[in-house]
C-alpha cells in the first residue's frame, strides 16, 4: 500500500525535497549526499567527522529539528557509523524523521557529542560508548549505563562484531588443549 | 548539612521491575537524582544478528510483556518496507486492532499501578478487573493473553471470523463504558487529585528539551503522536483526536490516558465495523534484500523506533530497538527535583516505566548455587525432552 503512494503520490515529498535543498544549499561541501527513500524519511549524510556538529546545530537552528529519537551504533568492517535519528515534529503527516550519518574511523573512534545542542541525546551516547567504544567527546558523564557494574574493563564492547564472549574464549582454549592432549 | 543520598531500588521503587535512582535529598525534598537501569539487560540487539528475520519477530515480542505487539509491529513493518511488501488491507486493519486493544489493556493497568502508587488500591482492583475484557478480546483475536504472535512478515496470522465481531463489539462497549466512568473519577475524586495534582511537574520547554514521548510529552502539551504525525498501519483511514494537557503534572499524564483509551475504543470500533474483505497477509520470501530502513511505532507509553540493516541474507546486519521508556528517563529525573520522597513511586510510574524495554539485552543466566549455568539451546532442547518424556503422557492426555 505504502509503495503505492509513492509512486502516485509523488508530489507529498514535497516538504522532504524542501529540506534536502535547505541542507544541500546551505551546507554544501559538508554534505556528501542525502536520501529520500520514502515520504517523512530521510538519511543526510556527512563528509567528515569534524563537521557533523555543524549539520546538526544547522538542523536545530534552522529547521527547528529537537528531537532525538535514537542514536544507532553500526560496525561496518574498518569503520563505525553512527546514525543520529532525529524528528521534526510538524502538524499532521508533516513530521518527518532525518537520519544523519557518520563514519568513524576504527583506530580513533571518537566524535563531538552533541549533549549541548540536545540535551535528550545523553543517554544514547552512553549506550554507544559501552557497545561500540564510541567516545562522545564532551560528554559530562561516561560512566557504564547498561553494561552491568562488574563488566570487567577488558570485556570489550558487545555489539562490535568482532567481539567474542569471554566464555567462548575459555571453550576455545579447552578445545585447544584438548586438541593438543590427543 | 551535609547532602543524603538515598539509594531507591532497584527492588521495585515502582513496578516490578528493577531500576536504581540514588536520591540526593535535602530533608525530604529531593535535589538530585541519578539512575542505573543495567539491572534487566539480556543483549537482544546483539542475539538478534544471529536470528533469521522470521525467528526475530518472536525474539522482539519478548523484549516487553505489555507492549509485545509494539515491537513485533515495529519490527514487521520495517521488514516489509525493505521487502517491498504489500500488506492486505484486512492484515493491517486486524493488526490496527490488536495494537489498539493492546493500548487500552497497557493503560488500564497502568491506571491500576498508579492507583496502588497513590494508595488507592480500590482503583486497582476496579481497572484489572475490567482490564480482563480487553485480555479476552486479544485472547480470542490472537489465541494468547500476552505475546499475541499474531505478526508475521507480510500480515498477520490469524484471521477475524464472523461470529466474533459481535462479541467484540460487545465487549468494546463494556469497556468505554467503563473507560468513560474512570475518566470521570480522575478528574474529581479527591485522593487522586490530592496525589497527582502539581506533582512530578514536567513544563512544555523541558519536555522537549529532554525528548520526551508518549503520554508524558502529551500531558506536558506537546502534540507528539506518531499515529498523527507518521501514519503507519490503518492510522490514516481512523478518525480520532489527539489528546493533550497543559497541566504538566501527573493529573494530567493520568487524564491522557484516560482519554487516548476512550479514544482507543472508538478506533476499535471503527475498525471492526469497517474490517475489509480479502486476504490477511501477502506471500514473503525469506531473504530480504540489502538495505537499511527507520521503522516508527506509537507504542502505549510513546515513540518506539526501529532501525533495521539488511545485507541480503537471511540474517539482519543490525537490529536497533529503541523502546519508549529509555526515552523518557531524562525527564523523570528532572521531574523528581523539588518533590518529597513520597512522591518518588508515583512520579516514576507516572511514566508508565518498563525497565525490560528499556535495557533489552545480553545472556540467559540462572544463578545455580555459586555456578553460573547458560541456558542455550540444546540444553533446552534436552531438557525439553526428560521432562516431556517423564510428564508428557499426562500432558498429552489433557
Amino acid at each position: 500500500m505504502r509503495e503505492m503512494e509513492i509512486e502516485t503520490e509523488t508530489g507529498n515529498l514535497e516538504k522532504e525535497e524542501r529540506i534536502k535543498a535547505e541542507v544541500v544549499g546551505k551546507l554544501g561541501d559538508k554534505v556528501e549526499k542525502v536520501e529520500i527513500p520514502r515520504e517523512r524519511r530521510m538519511f543526510i549524510y556527512v563528509k567528515r567527522k569534524e563537521s557533523f556538529k555543524d549539520v546538526v546545530k544547522f538542523l536545530k537552528d534552522w529547521l527547528g529539528i529537537i528531537h532525538v529519537s535514537a542514536i544507532t551504533g553500526l560496525d561496518v568492517g574498518d569503520k563505525f557509523e553512527v546514525l543520529y535519528h532525529l524528528f521534526s515534529y510538524g502538524k499532521e503527516k508533516e513530521g518527518v524523521e532525518v537520519t544523519v550519518k557518520v563514519s568513524l574511523p576504527k583506530t580513533d573512534p571518537k566524535i563531538d557529542s552533541i549533549v549541548d545542542l540536545l540535551p535528550g541525546a545523553v543517554l544514547y551516547e552512553r549506550e554507544n560508548h559501552d557497545m561500540f567504544g564510541i567516545v562522545p567527546e564532551g560528554h559530562p558523564d561516561l560512566r557504564p549505563l547498561l553494561l552491568p557494574d562488574d563488566w570487567a574493563e577488558t570485556g570489550g564492547h558487545p555489539l562490535r562484531k568482532d567481539w567474542v564472549e569471554e566464555k567462548e574464549k575459555e571453550k576455545e582454549k579447552e578445545k585447544e588443549k584438548e586438541g593438543r592432549g590427543e | 548539612m551535609p547532602k543524603v543520598t538515598i539509594p531507591v531500588g532497584p527492588q521495585h521503587p515502582a513496578l516490578k521491575e528493577p531500576i536504581n535512582f540514588m536520591v540526593s535529598v535535602d530533608g525530604e525534598t529531593i535535589v538530585d537524582a541519578d539512575m542505573n537501569l543495567a539491572y534487566s539487560h539480556r543483549g537482544i540487539e546483539k542475539l538478534a544478528e544471529s536470528k533469521t528475520y522470521l525467528q526475530n519477530i518472536y525474539l522482539v515480542e519478548r523484549i516487553c510483556g505489555i507492549c509485545s505487539h509494539t515491537h513485533t509491529t515495529c519490527f514487521v513493518q520495517g521488514v516489509e518496507e525493505l521487502m517491498g511488501i504489500e500488506v492486505p488491507e484486512r492484515g493491517l486493519y486486524i493488526r490496527t486492532l490488536v495494537a489498539e486493544l493492546e493500548r487500552i489493556h497497557s493503560h488500564l493497568l497502568w491506571t491500576g499501578v498508579a492507583g496502588h502508587e497513590i494508595g488507592f488500591d480500590t482503583l486497582f482492583m476496579y481497572t484489572w478487573r475490567d482490564r480482563e475484557l480487553a485480555l479476552d478480546l486479544l485472547e480470542m483475536i490472537t489465541g494468547n493473553r500476552v505475546n499475541y504472535g499474531i505478526n508475521t512478515i507480510g500480515g498477520v496470522r490469524r484471521n477475524i471470523k464472523a461470529g466474533m465481531k459481535d462479541q467484540i463489539l460487545k465487549h468494546i462497549g463494556k469497556l468505554e463504558e467503563r473507560v468513560q466512568y474512570y475518566t470521570d473519577m480522575a478528574t474529581t475524586e479527591s485522593t487522586v487529585l490530592l496525589r497527582a495534582e502539581g506533582v512530578g511537574h514536567l513544563p512544555e520547554n523541558e519536555a522537549r528539551k529532554f525528548c520526551a514521548v508518549g503520554p508524558t510529552a502529551r500531558a506536558s502539551n506537546i502534540p507528539t503522536d506518531v499515529r498523527k504525525e507518521d501514519p503507519y498501519a490503518a492510522y490514516e483511514e481512523l478518525d480520532f483526536e489527539l489528546i493533550t494537557s497543559d497541566s504538566c503534572d501527573i493529573l494530567g499524564r493520568l487524564i491522557v490516558r484516560m482519554q487516548e483509551m476512550v479514544e482507543s475504543c472508538k478506533m476499535a470500533r471503527q475498525l471492526i465495523e469497517n474490517l475489509p474483505s480479502g486476504p490477511i497477509r501477502a506471500p514473503m520470501s525469506r531473504e530480504v534484500p540489502a538495505g537499511e530502513v527507520v521503522s516508527r511505532y506509537e507504542a502505549p507509553r510513546g515513540e518506539c523506533l526501529y532501525y533495521v540493516k539488511s545485507n541480503g541474507t537471511f540474517y539482519p546486519e543490525r537490529l536497533k530497538v529503541r523502546a519508549s521508556t529509555y526515552a523518557n528517563w531524562p525527564a523523570v529525573v528532572y521531574s523528581l527535583k523539588g518533590y518529597y520522597i513520597a512522591d518518588i513511586p508515583l512520579i516514576i510510574a507516572a511514566i508508565d516505566p518498563c525497565m525490560s524495554c528499556t535495557s533489552r539485552v545480553a545472556i540467559l543466566d540462572t544463578k545455580d548455587g555459586n555456578e553460573r549455568k547458560v541456558l542455550d539451546m540444546d540444553y533446552l532442547r534436552t531438557y525439553g525432552i526428560k521432562w516431556y518424556k517423564e510428564h508428557g503422557r499426562g500432558v498429552r492426555r489433557r
